[in-house]
């Protein structure tokens, strides 16, 4: 056995928490460097013992029962994170994410003219007004306008009718 | 592996619990149950995990039971890292509350005392690392208190004549000092493996190290202080 195989050995037999083999033994007859050691190592460990730490003071558990009453009474925190580390729900969300993308793509594969604005090999055709299909298109986007246009005529004459009226 | 008595955990604690009826009493604030009985009597059995997921159940008793159990080594290790007696009762409670913060998300894969002492050390680390500058280091006097313990060396042992007095403080300020200088993880492991009585799996799950590189670790750190406090063995 060599001087750096009793490392750990050294350790415990200084603690005093096991015997020293009788391969380590053997080593310490013929090694006064180890031998010197392990005596030092277990000195220092009884230097060590002198270091006391104090009992906690009477104080201690009437000063932590404050800080778990104040802890009680705090309204319970809620970690949306941790609604992740649920496998169910996890799997769950990623479902909706899936089902939501896939609808998003099916949405925009059914709609030809956002496709046709952002594809370039799609020609974009202009329909000119005057035309049959643009007059349609324009009686249709402007149903409402046009439905209202009597009312707009009638607020037209109601000031004439106030000055002439007026009039001498 | 028991190395030292003095700090460790009682293996009868269950039962100086039971008999100071401090659980029964709600001694950590918590409201006394009708529906359930005190927690100490059915404790035997039961590991600190097996306590803990009854903490993390709702069982008041059962977190009482933990910091009765663990209040004085708690203390202990706080004290010997922070160097001050007040701010390791602060320190050890702080433990305690976050035990119970997080007491919804305990898993037992890890032994109690491995997830107590690493919430310790990280707390015992960064508070060491924030008061860095706040700790000169201060002579050996006989006539002023030690302001870690708030005793002077006559009250802490009369027997002693006032040269041995100086000579054992001036040894404790070195053994204080040494370890101080210890670094971190080396100061942690050697304060669990000492002081704690925790066995070097422990040691290493609470450090996350193999059990080799915790023998190692200790091992150089046990060679320091050799080299380094020679004068007083």
């Amino acid at each position: 056995m060599k001087c750096d195989e009793i490392k750990d050995l050294m350790l415990d037999v200084a603690a005093g928490a096991g015997e020293p083999t009788p391969a380590l033994n053997e080593h310490l007859l013929g090694c006064a460097d180890c031998t010197g050691k392990l005596e030092d190592m277990r000195k220092t460990m009884a230097l060590l013992d002198d270091w006391q730490a104090p009992e906690p003071s009477p104080y201690f558990d009437t000063r932590l029962a404050a800080r778990m009453r104040e802890e009680r009474a705090k309204p319970e925190r809620v970690n949306w994170f941790s609604w992740f580390r649920m496998p169910v729900l996890a799997g769950a969300l990623a479902l909706v994410l899936m089902m939501a993308g896939g609808v998003s793509w099916f949405t925009r594969e059914r709609n030809p003219s956002q496709i046709a604005g952002k594809n370039p090999t799609v020609p974009i055709v202009v329909i000119q007004p005057g035309t049959a299909v643009g007059d349609l298109q324009a009686l249709d986007k402007n149903e409402d306008l046009y439905a209202n246009f009597d009312l707009l005529d009638d607020l037209q004459v109601q000031p004439d009718v106030d000055a002439d009226q007026e009039t001498p | 592996m028991q190395l030292s008595d003095s700090d460790g955990v009682d293996t009868d604690v269950s039962s100086v619990a039971m008999d100071q009826e401090l659980l029964a009493m709600g001694s950590i604030g918590a409201q006394p149950t009708a529906d359930r009985p005190p927690f100490a009597g059915s404790a035997a059995g039961l590991t600190d995990a097996d306590i803990m997921l009854r903490v993390k159940a709702g069982d008041e008793s059962a977190f009482e039971y933990l910091v009765q159990k663990y209040r004085r080594p708690m203390v202990g290790f706080m004290y010997r890292m922070s160097h001050n007696a007040a701010a390791a009762e602060d320190l050890a409670q702080e433990v305690f509350l976050r035990v119970y913060r997080s007491r919804s998300g305990y898993e037992a894969s890890a032994k109690f005392t491995t997830w107590l002492y690493r919430i310790a050390t990280n707390l015992a680390v960064n508070h060491a690392r924030d008061t860095r500058n706040e700790r000169p280091e201060k002579m050996a006097s006989l006539d002023e208190p030690d302001e870690e313990t708030g005793t002077t060396m006559d009250v802490a042992d009369s027997s002693l004549t006032v040269e041995e007095s100086m000579v054992r403080r001036e040894r404790m300020a070195a053994i204080r000092a040494k370890v101080q200088a210890l670094p971190e993880r080396q100061r942690v492991a050697v304060l669990m493996h000492k002081y704690q009585q925790m066995d070097y799996k422990q040691i290493a799950e609470v450090l996350k190290l193999s059990e080799s590189a915790t023998k190692s670790l200790l091992f150089r750190a046990y060679e320091t202080l050799r080299e380094q406090l020679k004068e007083f063995v």
